[in-house]
């Protein structure tokens, strides 16, 4: 069956003046300049909104869902590249430490 | 103070929005994609909220009913809405190109109000200009848009305009008992012409020539399409008393 809501473009909003603009969904649209009339409509009149941009979906260059093990999934146990794989609180809080008995005896 | 001139005025300013508002809103469902739904409903809820403001000026300085008393239990004859907004919705582009026209008529019709001097009249100009901005951005767009899309998008463009434009012109139709705005409506028209001429000769439509305006809408002469609208639109009020808060 062929698709009779014309083409469809990815909204991104940003809700303060500085953030990112954040993928919040998909509208469809005869062009860009009505693409974002109609995201305006849909995500920006009870979010708060500073600036929206829409991007022609068939623009966007995806990785594939049949081939996200190979990208993403980790067949060796590599937690040591993970921030959580560092004892950072440990160091963090025994420079803490330190510095408190430094005061104390100093 | 005599506040008839200013009455008659606010009258027809609320009047339009809120029957514009009701055959706008008729589309909630059936707009012909769902995003288009959405936007056109919002609109549909601008005007209603538009027509709120002026019902709303009326009432709590001009000595009028509550706005829901004007609104519920009034009939077609003390209406004074131009006959443009109370046609049957029609097809898409004859919403469309109604809904154009008129928002280019507010346009105009906002500037020359914002100069009138009354505070609360200028105080709701001001908050109404900036979702019309909107409206216009919207209207226009699929004027031009659908103009000259394919062949059956122009024709259909063209039939509504021809059929729309002597309603059209109806808007500047004198407001009896304010001669002060009426005096106003040959330059708010100049520059609603000014607007919409480079608009529809680039949507290739062409204006229909030598047309008698459709009067009456202005004295409470109505077409019977207004009527049924009402009915439709007043049937829940009326099941209650008029004095039924809501």
């Amino acid at each position: 069956m062929s698709d009779t809501q014309l083409h469809t473009y990815e909204v991104f909003h940003q809700s303060k003046s500085g953030e990112p603009h954040v993928h919040v969904g998909a509208v469809h649209a005869s062009d860009a300049a009505l693409a974002l009339q109609y995201a305006r409509d849909q995500f920006a009149r009870r979010l708060p909104c500073t600036s929206l941009w829409v991007v022609p979906s068939d623009q966007i260059t995806a990785t594939s869902q049949a081939e996200s093990a190979a990208w993403f999934d980790s067949s060796t146990d590599k937690s040591y590249r993970e921030a959580s794989g560092f004892p950072m609180r440990d160091i963090v809080k025994r420079a803490e430490n330190w510095q408190e008995n430094d005061q104390l005896t100093g | 103070m005599n506040n008839l001139p200013l009455i008659a005025r606010l009258l027809t300013l609320a009047d339009d929005e809120l029957i514009l508002g009701q055959r706008d809103s008729e589309w909630t469902g059936h707009a012909p994609l769902l995003e288009e739904d959405i936007a056109f409903s919002n609109i549909a809820q601008d005007e209603l909220g538009h027509a709120l403001l002026w019902y709303t000026i009326l009432h709590e300085h001009c000595d009028q009913p509550h706005p829901d008393r004007l609104a519920f239990w009034r009939a077609a004859p003390e209406f004074r809405n131009a006959t443009l907004v109370e046609l049957p919705s029609g097809d898409w582009a004859f919403t469309l190109v109604r809904q154009y026209l008129f928002d280019e008529y507010e346009k105009a019709r906002n500037a020359a109000l914002a100069q009138c001097g009354y505070p609360p009249i200028v105080e709701a100009v001001g908050k109404i200009t900036r979702e019309e901005i909107y409206h216009l951005l919207h209207s226009q767009g699929w004027i031009v848009r659908l103009g000259d899309a394919t062949e059956e998008s122009h024709r259909r463009m063209q039939a509504a305009l021809d059929q729309l434009w002597p309603h059209a012109l109806g808007l500047f139709e004198p407001i009896q008992g304010d001669a002060e705005f009426s005096a106003q409506l040959n330059l708010i028209k100049i520059a609603w012409l000014d607007a919409i001429t480079p608009t529809l000769a680039q949507a290739t439509l062409i204006i229909p020539p030598d047309t008698r305006p459709v009067f009456g809408g202005r004295r409470g002469e109505h077409t019977d399409h207004l009527t049924t609208l009402l009915d439709e639109m007043q049937k829940v009020a009326r099941t209650e008393s008029p004095d039924a808060v809501w």
